[in-house]
């Protein structure tokens, strides 16, 4: 049952009921979107149950660390209740998502800092580098696999195969210990991998949380220039692990649309080649943008990867560490994160796909 | 080949960029900047959180402090044996050792200006009682049942019985002694001890006091202008966050950071060569040890329990583990420490004597699996070379890596069910009784493999309420040779305690915490 | 071809065998690439204990960090170990994750997506929104999760990457039973009378397993470069056993002091191998779907 169906067959708006004509006129892009909204909820809660079972599942033990090292049994047993990890699961889990509703995230036991503001600190961390370095390999990616397309079978196209199966088999992680070794260590191109910005510089005000905008705007050409640099290898790492698969599947999209009959029509009614390609970039333009989207919330695992070697300090490195050293509130906010961002970017990608492409708002 | 020399080369002149400090940094002559692991999360001494103890030391001093002495290299040692006044001026002591009065010093303020005095001392105990944390533990370790104010500047501790460890125990950090008057403003009907407060501030008698704390970034600190031995060398003191050992070793070689914390072995013998670093090292109080829990098959064999001793080759372990650096271990009160008895450990490398032990024992063909965390630097390597080691036995090791909150868990006093694991204690009070205690009575809260000897708990029970010195030195004698024979510590070695500071610092003086004192520290001319 | 009945058949196929090869490499090139590498690995992975120059977990305390030589020829790593070896014995676990996870993903994979193309309805419902959850989130992420919770173990981290690969097979076998549901072929079979059962396992699920065999090699790729990343991370099997991931984090600290063969060579190799099985799946999938091998010209 769809809306637009109920709307061309429903009676003039004015003698519908209020609630109805309000989604009517608010026009369809806001109904789809409030009707995908209403998925992400029941997802969130899952994602998180399964978490939250998950790392208390680990039997791994904080409390005996924050009791100190001359505790006693009795002492181990006041801090555990303190914590409140002496209920049962169910009732931690019931208390822990009241407290998620009203915006608290809980402490990280680990450095005993609440989980919100360290996820909030580090997160432009994280959006830069995922943001600049799926770009990238988009950017690169995508005139290529097109290219290949046209090309197909020629020999750009194999090279261009070979070069994307490297892309697919390298990891990230160990590319990005060789750049650092051989644009930092060997040649001295590259900045100390030290994070975001030099350890000398100031850095800016924040104002977005991106060092590079925050010192434009600050006018702070050494910030800005030492920001810039710190950025290079890392995003260039992740974008050349991105153009891979963009590689692949422009090049496998361009071919689908050249095989349909519209474009053999197309060709064979003699249109020019620059209004072919033109015709197949409109046409893939669609898929490849659902498959960016698709590409970068996948890529959050792998940009995580990078923030580690290149001591970045995004939500990414938080993350990795907090379920590596079973920091349960850190673990479920970071989880928590993932998947809001992950169905934040489908959501995006689907409204695209749906303001651009009005067949298929008939499904 | 790429040279270390040639890559700190590369990786100063990437850094030497003409950035700029912080302007308010500007005084960079009195401003110590501290490249540290985290900033600390939270300033409560009986509330351990991450870097608490470092800076704790700094903000808060005790009634008593070891006395120093210059040792015949020059250097300046604390002397484990001597207690001299600190905040307290003098004290007496009732003939029974129960009941003790501390005359404090007058005119100590704080940063806040309130002079010190008795009701400081009481609430400070107060509190660590009330939470029954460490600083209960430390009270109960040194007999205290009661603490009172007898007049404004004398304070009374009554103490269940004699104790020697009671004095050394007042030059701990905790309990604290806090200046009440500003404590008392910030305790609510739900918070009495202003723990809340306490998480982003000080207010101690101190050398340094917290003046602003950006968390998870840096934390600065000012001396105390009225603190009472004289202002510090330095004035400010950034102790500033930096989470990866590579980047703390940049810093410093850059000059950017002036003292660091915590770096690998490794490191330090690369600045050991490096003129733009200073490195100072002692031995200290903690060994790296693998330790068997008696209760555990085939632990509870001492046959079997030597011949892992005598199979294991220190000298290979110094050499790949320690970098050199390390010295070997021969009991587990460490050698700074007097009444150290390390004539019992005769565990020399001996494979033969290690093969023939367990031919007796029945297990020529031994199996067994050792436990280790990621707390200490060397737990994996020491594990992976003692594999090796072990076999040339006829032991097969096998490792088995847990997480660091495990390991404590596991070690925890409810629960000692490790059979085999690696771990490191350093005794915090310089006594041979204490640190027996701490790590082999079976009532110790850090005996972590469950040592469980009846003759041994008789002797540091005597001991611990022994008045005479000499025999309370050779009640410890007895114990560490009992311990050190029942061979349920395979000791290693002393890794040693390295600083590494910029090259014209000086003062450091190496204390049982591990922590160096911003306010010993001085600028060579 | 050649006349068969003059000479006995294994002599002639043995001595065409230069010709077949040479054929091979010419006409599917990166199909003949990929099973070369894959071969190799798997030759070093049997013969291992026999072609390793030392003990893979023999720690050497007075050779740790020497570069390579005449003696270790990879160089040594941060307790004395010799790198070639521990690449060689290497490769045996990376076989030794990488198979059973696979068997494990398509052992819960295609039963599952079988039983939901076939029956539909709600049971498909549900698997649909449970490999929508799950794709949702970062697969890496998911696997170190399990693992850190479950335990370290072999088997474990074979079971958890198996289960991560699972909705794969599972959505690849169920569209593919979808199609196949109202086939001519199919439809016939059912008018015949055939049983439901034998329907599924004799009609559909042949066919269904055309495009899960031909992602098994793109998924095993796959496999062989998380257990890696786990290692990497920290999650991975318990050293000292010699595995590329785990090799390469400790090489990661020697990096920036210069000791660069713990970290490369480990890394080569995995990147060796994962291409082999990316061409050999690469090479299948072109085979079975011919219309991505050629565009329209």
């Amino acid at each position: 049952m769809s809306d637009d169906a109920a709307a061309s067959s429903a009676p003039a708006p004015g003698s519908a009921p209020p609630r109805r004509r309000i989604l009517l006129a608010l026009g369809p892009p806001v109904r789809f979107l409030l009707r995908r909204l209403a998925m992400v909820t029941p997802i969130l809660f899952g994602v998180l149950l399964f978490t939250f079972v998950l790392v208390r599942l680990g039997g791994q033990d904080p409390v005996v660390r924050l009791a100190g090292p001359t505790a006693s049994v009795q002492q181990i047993e006041e801090v555990r209740a303190e914590l409140g990890l002496d209920k049962p699961i169910l009732m931690q889990f019931g208390i822990y998502v009241a407290k998620v509703a009203q915006g608290d995230l809980g402490r990280s036991w680990l450095n005993n800092r609440p989980v919100l503001a360290d996820l909030r600190q580090r997160l432009p961390a994280t959006l830069e580098l995922l943001f600049l370095g799926v770009g990238l390999g988009a950017l690169i990616g995508v005139p290529v696999g097109l290219t290949a397309a046209f090309g197909s079978g020629r020999a750009f196209d194999q090279i261009s195969r070979i070069v994307s199966l490297f892309g697919f088999s390298i990891p990230t992680y160990w590319l990005g210990l060789i750049m650092i070794f051989v644009f930092f260590s060997l040649l001295g191109l590259a900045p100390a991998p030290m994070g975001r910005i030099s350890l000398m510089a100031v850095e800016p005000p924040t104002v977005t949380g991106s060092y590079v905008i925050d010192s434009a705007l600050a006018r702070d050409p050494e910030a800005l220039w030492s920001a810039l640099g710190q950025l290079v290898l890392p995003v260039l790492c992740l974008a050349i692990v991105a153009a891979a698969p963009i590689i692949k599947q422009t090049r496998a999209i361009a071919l689908d649309v050249l095989a349909t009959d519209y474009v053999r029509f197309a060709r064979a009614s003699g249109l020019s080649r620059r209004d072919l390609r033109r015709i197949v970039l409109r046409n893939s333009l669609v898929p490849v943008i659902t498959f960016i989207g698709a590409e970068l919330a996948g890529l959050v695992g792998t940009s995580s990867l990078i923030e580690l070697v290149f001591a970045w300090g995004g939500a990414g490195q938080y993350g990795l560490t907090a379920i590596l050293e079973g920091d349960f509130t850190a673990v479920q906010g970071y989880v928590l994160y993932v998947t809001t961002f992950s169905l934040a970017i489908f959501i995006v990608v689907d409204l695209l796909v749906f303001l651009l492409e009005p067949r298929s708002r008939a499904s | 080949m790429i040279t270390r020399r040639r890559l700190g080369q590369t990786a100063a002149a990437a850094l030497a960029a003409p950035y700029l400090i912080r302007p308010a940094d500007a005084q960079a002559a009195s401003t110590l900047v501290v490249a540290a692991t985290r900033t600390p999360g939270g300033f409560d001494g009986d509330a351990l959180k991450p870097n608490t103890q470092n800076v704790v030391v700094q903000t808060y001093e005790g009634l008593t402090r070891y006395a120093t002495r210059q040792s015949p290299d020059g250097r300046v040692r604390i002397d484990a044996s001597r207690v001299e006044p600190h905040l307290a001026e003098s004290w007496t002591s009732s003939p029974d050792g129960k009941t003790w009065v501390f005359k404090l010093r007058q005119g100590v303020k704080s940063f806040y200006g309130n002079e010190l005095t008795s009701a400081d001392v009481v609430w400070g105990w107060e509190k660590s009682l009330a939470q029954n944390r460490t600083g209960a533990f430390i009270a109960r370790v040194s007999s205290v049942t009661k603490v009172e104010a007898v007049s404004r500047y004398e304070v009374k501790f009554t103490l269940s019985g004699p104790n020697a460890i009671f004095l050394r125990a007042l030059t701990l950090y905790t309990p604290s002694i806090y200046d009440s008057t500003v404590m008392k403003q910030h305790v609510s009907a739900d918070d009495p001890w202003a723990l809340k407060w306490l998480d982003t501030n000080t207010a101690g008698f101190g050398a340094y006091h917290l003046q602003s704390l950006r968390a998870g970034q840096d934390a600065v600190f000012v001396a105390n202008p009225n603190y009472f031995k004289g202002k510090p060398h330095f004035e400010r003191v950034v102790y500033r966050e930096v989470p990866s050992a590579a980047n703390r070793l940049a810093l410093i070689r850059a000059g950017q950071a002036q003292w660091t914390e915590e770096l690998t072995q490794r490191q330090i013998v690369e600045l050991q060569q490096d003129r733009r670093v200073r490195v100072e090292g002692e031995e200290g109080t903690g060994h790296a040890s693998v330790r068997m829990n008696p209760r555990f098959e085939p632990f509870n064999d001492i046959r079997v329990r030597q011949a892992i001793l005598f199979a294991t080759d220190y000298d290979a372990l110094n050499k790949s583990v320690f970098e050199g650096l390390g010295s070997q271990a021969r009991s587990i009160v460490p050698p700074m420490i007097d009444g150290a008895f390390p004539d019992a450990w005769v565990f020399g490398t001996n494979i033969d004597k290690a093969k023939a032990l367990l031919a007796e024992a029945g297990k020529p063909n031994l199996k067994i699996t050792v436990e280790y965390s990621q707390i200490f630097f060397w737990e994996e390597q020491l594990c992976i070379q003692l594999r090796t080691q072990l076999a040339r036995a006829g032991i097969e090791l096998e490792l088995k890596q847990i997480t660091d909150a495990d390991m404590r868990a596991r070690t925890a006093p409810n629960r000692r069910d490790l059979p085999f694991f690696t771990f490191l204690d350093n005794p915090i009070v310089l006594d041979p009784i204490y640190a027996l205690y701490l790590n082999a009575h079976s009532a110790g809260a850090s005996n972590r493999n469950g040592y469980n000897n009846p003759q041994f708990d008789a002797l540091i029970d005597q001991a611990l309420i022994e008045t005479d010195a000499a025999k309370r030195l050779q009640l410890a004698r007895d114990a560490q040779r009992l311990h050190t024979t029942d061979a349920t510590w395979l000791m290693t070695l002393y890794p040693g305690s390295f600083e590494a500071m910029a090259p014209n610092i000086r003062g450091w003086v190496w204390q049982p915490d591990l922590h160096e004192r911003w306010v010993d520290l001085t600028v060579a001319r | 071809m050649s006349d068969a009945a003059s000479s006995p058949p294994a002599r002639s196929w043995l001595r065409t065998l230069p010709l077949r090869l040479r054929v091979m490499a010419r006409h599917a090139p990166t199909a003949f690439a990929g099973a070369l590498i894959v071969g190799g690995f798997a030759l070093l992975a049997l013969l291992a204990p026999l072609i390793s120059p030392h003990d893979p977990m023999q720690a050497n305390p007075y050779d740790v960090l020497k570069p390579p030589s005449g003696q270790f020829w990879f160089g040594t790593d941060g307790a004395g170990m010799d790198v070639f070896s521990r690449i060689i014995h290497g490769s045996r676990l990376a076989f030794g994750i990488a198979v059973p996870a696979v068997a494990v993903a398509m052992l819960i994979g295609v039963p599952l997506g079988l039983f939901a193309g076939y029956r539909g309805g709600m049971p498909d419902e549900v698997l649909l929104r449970a490999m929508d959850a799950l794709r949702i989130f970062p697969s890496i992420i998911l696997a170190l999760a399990l693992v850190a919770a479950t335990g370290k173990s072999l088997g474990n981290i074979i079971i958890v990457i198996g289960l991560v690969d699972a909705p794969i097979f599972a959505r690849l076998v169920r569209a593919e039973v979808l199609s196949l549901r109202h086939s001519g072929f199919v439809e016939s079979a059912v008018a015949a009378g055939n049983t439901r059962w034998r329907i599924l396992f004799i009609h559909i699920l042949p066919n269904a397993m055309r495009g899960a065999l031909a992602q098994s090699a793109v998924r095993l790729a796959w496999s062989i470069r998380v257990s890696a990343t786990l290692a990497f991370v920290g999650v991975g099997v318990q050293p000292p056993t010699p595995e590329w991931g785990a090799m390469i984090r400790q090489g990661a600290e020697q990096m920036v002091t210069g000791e660069w063969w713990v970290a490369l060579f480990p890394g080569l190799a995995l990147v060796l191998l994962v291409l082999g099985f990316n061409l050999l799946g690469d090479a299948v999938q072109d085979w079975l779907d011919p219309r991505r091998r050629t565009g329209v010209r």
